[in-house]
């Protein structure tokens, strides 16, 4: 070889090794042709709290289990990561289309669909579901709770002009209910199965039938063979396992008892192990959609003074929790969860200029002198309670924010609550500061700010109710035009802040892990809304 | 140890002496004396004393504030400025320890006091009355004593909340049984005695006999029974607190300091579960050679042995 042909080789071959390197990945990513058969094993990380009754539940314990059993109406590609309008795919429906300036939404449904139980589905089963959720005045049956009812609160009535269509009809234009439509929190029920049955069994038209159930210890599916989407799902069954402790529950995903992780589940610290132990273990970041909150209770003093209320927000350093509680595996953002991972996040600039949100030092000198102005110190310090599920992560959570207010005079001490009694806990408000998180089941205003802000909700932990902002939650709902839209929801966010009305530490992010055999199951910034299981496959 | 021999065979007259006598005969002589006779038991006595030490100056034994976080030095390795590291929270470690030794004492003292006494008055009255009272006694102790202590206090313990006093309660319940067995079987040999018969001959009312006659010659058992149940108590706070039902964050206890969110760092920062873990060990271990050298000394039957 000529010195010539040595140094072009010298110089060209790592730059050859180095794209056939990365060309490689790519290539044993290349979507191979599904398979048929197996049964995957899904992490699951605490039993069913409301069985397969969805619509009574606020968690992704109930969601993620169950969504394989339903089918909603409409439904967020389980393909596309980012959830968007334009990501909408149909489920139930074959069809719909907005009228009358997004005042009506037809639906038309799909036909030849039947329940497990070999009913037909029908227009019905949507009017039912979706009147009993929103607790219409005559609705033929009640929920024991409704944590989603403020989502159709703009719904007037719903329609079943013939079998296969339904119309809703709203009050005013609202293009957002599509979207919520879209979320895992909004399956349709069967008409003729009692509520009180889906808390123990379930009964659906989605592309697993239930087999079992065994209270505390595992949720097994099998496949629906007369599922209304031809050669799906790919899966003979999924089998959902109870673990508990977290240590065991990641040890039989390393050891392949487990194919999955659970969503949410995930810590960048328990990942890091998991990887260094099978470095082919699948990892996607994606965000939660999952924010940690700090509940004031605003009904009563001293948390109804809105000064107090944002000393508080002031005296938490957001980058030091993130970086302390999550280690690093969180994002700081306001009411709306943070771009990249969201459409609705303030930027950077909106973002510090907020109470809390600037300079520590800077931002705790402010709390430190509000609180001083209200007659508290190390001193005389304001004594209260802080409230928190007895769970590892809301502990932390709540530990590292009662040193912050040590400092401004904040003296607070410990209340843990069960997880069983947590929801009912909050929503009696019961405490004066508490420790909380809070998931949104659609990246969208409309589904955080009536769940979680509406003077109505049984979600508004805090009882803040604001008729002012009342108002401009529905002038955002109703406004077409995204940018304006976007600019309502900013003014939203920054009016929730500066009033401390639920101050945000950080958005979680989450670290899903499975097996390299997995395919098909790709995580969402929204843990709710991927769960379906119709296009996953094992590559054994 | 001569003085305690003369006190358990006679009773009411020499008990003053059993107080005093050892005192002016110079305490480091007795001590010495057990450190010659008992040396583990003096290795046990010298760790609970530097655990009686370390709570009681926690204060300026600390480096940190024990629940101050720091972000900038989570996870921080053994070092300068944190001894024995830090947590995921960035709270140091040794200042944890040294607080978390308070939090054990505390509870580990106030619960066998609490259970002892108690026991010890129920297993008294129902062996100095008897009858049916005593069949009764026995029954419901049988109970309480067929759940093992863990699991019953950790009934209590959910039951009640948590919280530093409950946690007392929770770990006191299930030591009543126990010492009120041991004390029992104690005044049932007792209250045959000669002397218990004069004191009842005299006119002299029950619970004057009970009382001032009959329990003071309990307190051989009573002080190993207290020591041993110690250890036994610390271990069972340190397994409350680790199921998070102990005392509540984020003031320290050793068993909490072992629980679900250092169990995550563990492979990462080893020294989270390592240091607590070493400090539960001491103190068990501590408290237990103490008990057995106790026993050994005061027990007639195994002294020498």
């Amino acid at each position: 070889m000529s010195a010539c042909g040595v140094l072009t080789l010298l110089v060209l071959g790592p730059v050859i090794l180095s794209l056939v390197a990365i060309a490689t990945p790519a290539v044993s990513q290349t979507p191979a042709t599904p398979k048929s058969g197996g049964v995957l094993n899904a992490m699951q990380r605490e039993d069913l709290p409301q069985g397969f009754n969805t619509h009574e539940t606020g968690t992704i314990s109930s969601v993620w289990p169950v969504m394989p059993c339903f089918n909603n109406l409409v439904l967020f590609d389980p393909a596309k990561k980012v959830e968007s309008v334009d990501s909408i795919i149909p489920e139930l429906a074959e069809k719909w289309s907005w009228q009358d300036n997004y005042r009506n939404l037809v639906f038309l449904l799909r036909k030849n669909v039947k329940w497990h139980d070999g009913q037909p589905f029908t227009s019905k089963d949507v009017k039912y579901t979706f009147d009993v959720v929103r607790e219409a005045k005559d609705a033929p049956a009640k929920l024991r709770t409704s944590p989603r009812k403020d989502w159709y609160a703009n719904v007037e009535n719903i329609e079943a002009p013939d079998p296969h269509t339904v119309i809703f009809h709203l009050k005013r234009p609202q293009p957002a209910l599509l979207l919520m439509l879209a979320s895992g929190y909004s399956p349709v029920y069967p008409a003729h199965v009692p509520l009180a049955e889906l808390r123990t069994r379930c009964v659906g038209t989605g592309p697993f039938k239930l087999k079992e159930w065994k209270r505390g210890e595992y949720v097994e599916y099998v496949k629906n063979p007369d599922y209304f989407v031809k050669g799906r799902p790919y899966l003979d069954g999924i089998r959902y396992v109870v673990i508990v402790e977290r240590g065991t529950k990641y040890a039989a995903l390393q050891a392949g008892r487990l194919d999955v992780a659970f969503p949410g589940e995930s810590t960048k610290t328990v990942v890091d192990q998991v990887k260094a132990a099978v470095p082919k273990m699948v990892v996607d970041v994606v965000s939660q959609n999952v924010n940690d909150n700090l509940l004031m209770n605003v009904t009563k003093p001293p948390f109804n003074n809105v000064k107090i209320r944002r000393a508080i927000s002031m005296a938490i350093d957001r980058g030091a929790y993130i970086k302390a509680v999550h280690q690093g595996g969180a994002v700081v953002g306001a009411s709306m969860q943070p771009k990249p991972y969201g459409v609705w996040g303030l930027v950077d600039k909106d973002l510090q200029a907020l109470p809390g949100y600037g300079k520590p030092a800077e931002e705790k000198e402010k709390a430190k002198k509000a609180m001083a102005e209200l007659g508290y110190s190390s001193s005389n310090p304001l004594k209260t309670e802080m409230a928190t599920r007895a769970i590892a992560i809301y502990v932390d959570f709540a530990s590292f924010v009662i040193n912050e207010l040590k400092q401004i005079g904040v003296e607070a001490s410990l209340k843990q609550i069960e997880t069983a009694q947590w929801h009912a806990f909050a929503t009696r408000r019961e405490y004066g500061l508490g420790a909380n998180l809070t998931g949104i089941g659609v990246d969208d205003p409309d589904a955080n700010f009536y769940e979680n802000y509406a003077c109505t909700s049984p979600r508004n932990y805090t009882g803040y109710c604001d008729e002012q902002v009342g108002k401009m939650f529905d002038t955002q709902s109703q406004e077409l035009d995204p940018k304006k839209r976007y600019a309502l929801v900013a003014q939203i966010q920054k009016k929730l802040e500066e009033e401390a009305a639920r101050p945000m530490m950080g958005w979680r992010l989450d670290y899903f892990a499975q097996w390299p055999h997995v395919k098909g199951l790709v995580p969402h910034h929204n843990l709710y809304n991927y769960g379906r299981m119709q296009d996953v496959w094992l590559d054994k | 140890m001569a003085d305690i021999k003369v006190a358990s065979e006679t009773g009411l007259d020499v008990v003053a002496v059993t107080g005093r006598a050892p005192a002016r005969a110079g305490a480091w002589t007795v001590i010495r004396r057990f450190c010659a006779k008992q040396p583990l038991g003096a290795v046990g006595g010298g760790i609970m004393l530097v655990m009686l030490l370390t709570a009681i100056f926690a204060e300026p034994l600390s480096t940190h504030d024990p629940i101050a976080t720091d972000a900038a030095n989570t996870l921080a390795r053994p070092g300068a400025d944190h001894w024995l590291g830090s947590d995921h929270l960035g709270r140091d470690i040794y200042s944890r320890i040294v607080h978390g030794a308070r939090v054990s004492l505390i509870v580990g003292v106030l619960s066998t006091l609490a259970g002892s006494v108690l026991g010890g008055i129920i297993g008294l009255l129902s062996a100095y009355f008897g009858g049916k009272s005593d069949l009764i006694t026995q029954r419901v102790l049988d109970i309480l004593q067929g759940l093992p202590l863990l699991v019953l206090a950790l009934v209590m313990s959910a039951a009640l909340g948590p919280s530093v006093q409950n946690v007392v309660i929770a770990i006191s319940v299930p030591i009543i049984p126990r010492a009120a067995r041991v004390i029992r079987a104690s005044v049932l040999t007792i209250r045959e005695m000669q002397y218990v018969e004069a004191a009842r001959a005299l006119g002299i009312r029950h619970l004057r006999i009970a009382f001032r006659h009959v329990l003071p010659n309990t307190m051989g058992p009573f002080i190993v029974l207290a020591t041993a149940q110690l250890g036994s108590a610390i271990l069972t706070e340190a397994a409350l607190s680790f199921l998070g039902l102990g005392v509540p964050e984020p003031y320290p206890s050793w068993g909490r300091m072992l629980s679900v969110s250092a169990a995550e760092y563990a492979q990462k920062a080893p020294w989270l579960v390592l240091f607590p873990g070493v400090a539960i060990s001491l103190a068990v271990f501590g408290s237990n050679l103490l008990g057995d050298a106790l026993r050994d000394t005061l027990d007639p039957r195994l002294r020498g042995t």
